[in-house]
């Protein structure tokens, strides 16, 4: 196909910086215009915080079909609508910069961690605020906020890598996620991303575009409630390090380790 | 309260590490980074500090463990707080 060929590997770079400039200059675009209109004329802050949720779907479900409709990716996923009951942990594993923008773009509602510096940003320090995204503030403090939002019966997205897998590495999970899990006693659903070749994966600059297009695999699993996950009704730090072996163990099963691509 | 030597310190810290965390006897050494060789991150840190906290039946402040890199570190802060007790 011609997105695979060498003229389609450079399409694909060019394709992957526009998009990025889009990226840019559409969130600054928006939190000046969209949010803030969306923010006044709420009647609270939860309506506030719905609508603006919302919009960051509709906002990356844009982003979305912009990469797949200049033929940058594919994207594949499963048994998306449990992405949509509310009150889950949802965690993922992180080969790409953008499982964020793909995970977000399928929930109407769900909670971020971002950098507590974006509430420094003179553009983006309300639309965070306004959606009640949690900063990445350190340890007891984080599994507290992420904990009271799950309690409140809204949903939360977590990579509990921390940061992008390394590729050919096995996964290695911070505890924070397993913290919050044993905190809410809520359900956590766990989702797999697979790609088919390196893109904007840590260590691959964004401009080393794979020879064949990458198709992005999302795979949401079964829910596992408290009883499946931490059946003793454990806490502290050994119940932590029990539990984040237990989703460890789940994304060898599902194979979601090790990615190893064809140079 | 009896004075602690720092082997007395060090043997104290290195049983309430197995016993927090489980981690390895043998990796329990006075070089060891917490972070990266022993993996104990911030959230483990406040448990460690309440546990030392009764070891040495005084007042710890945070500003105290903010320097705290290896097990030596530890150490060397618990060894201060025993020689200077707080009112």
């Amino acid at each position: 196909m011609l997105l695979d060929s060498t003229v389609g590997r450079y399409w694909r770079i060019v394709g992957t910086g526009f998009v990025f400039i889009v990226f840019g200059l559409g969130a600054i675009a928006i939190s000046a215009t969209i949010f803030p209109v969306l923010r006044l004329t709420a009647r609270d802050r939860n309506t506030a915080r719905r609508r603006i949720q919302r919009a960051m779907q509709l906002t990356f479900k844009v982003y979305v079909w912009l990469m797949y409709g200049l033929g940058l990716l594919t994207v594949e996923v499963s048994n998306v609508e449990r992405l949509w009951v509310p009150g889950q942990l949802v965690i993922a594993n992180h080969p790409s910069l953008i499982d964020v923008v793909f995970l977000v773009s399928l929930m109407p509602h769900v909670d971020c961690i971002v950098k507590e510096g974006l509430w420094r940003n003179p553009f983006l320090r309300w639309p965070v605020a306004w959606a009640s995204y949690i900063p990445n503030r350190m340890g007891q403090e984080l599994v507290e906020d992420c904990a009271a939002t799950l309690r409140a019966g809204n949903s939360l997205l977590v990579f509990p890598e921390g940061t992008r897998s390394v590729p050919g590495q096995p996964l290695r999970m911070q505890r924070g996620a397993a913290h919050i899990a044993l905190a809410a006693g809520v359900n956590i659903l766990p989702v797999t991303i697979e790609v088919t070749a390196p893109h904007l994966t840590k260590g691959y600059p964004w401009y080393r575009a794979p020879l064949r297009r990458p198709h992005f695999c999302i795979k949401v699993g079964e829910p596992l409630p408290p009883s499946v996950y931490n059946p003793g009704g454990e806490s502290g730090a050994l119940a932590a390090r029990r539990l984040n072996e237990f989703f460890l163990e789940y994304y060898a099963a599902v194979g979601a380790q090790n990615q190893n691509w064809p140079p | 309260m009896t004075i602690k030597t720092r082997d007395e310190v060090f043997n104290h810290l290195r049983d309430t590490l197995v016993e927090l965390f489980e981690i390895d006897v043998d990796k329990i050494k006075p070089q060891a980074h917490l972070y990266t060789d022993l993996d104990i991150d911030s959230i483990d840190a406040v448990d460690l500090v309440l546990k030392l906290k009764e070891f040495t039946g005084q007042k710890i402040q945070p500003q105290q463990f903010k320097h705290v890199r290896t097990v030596d570190d530890v150490v060397d802060a618990v060894m201060e707080i025993l020689a200077a007790p707080h009112a």
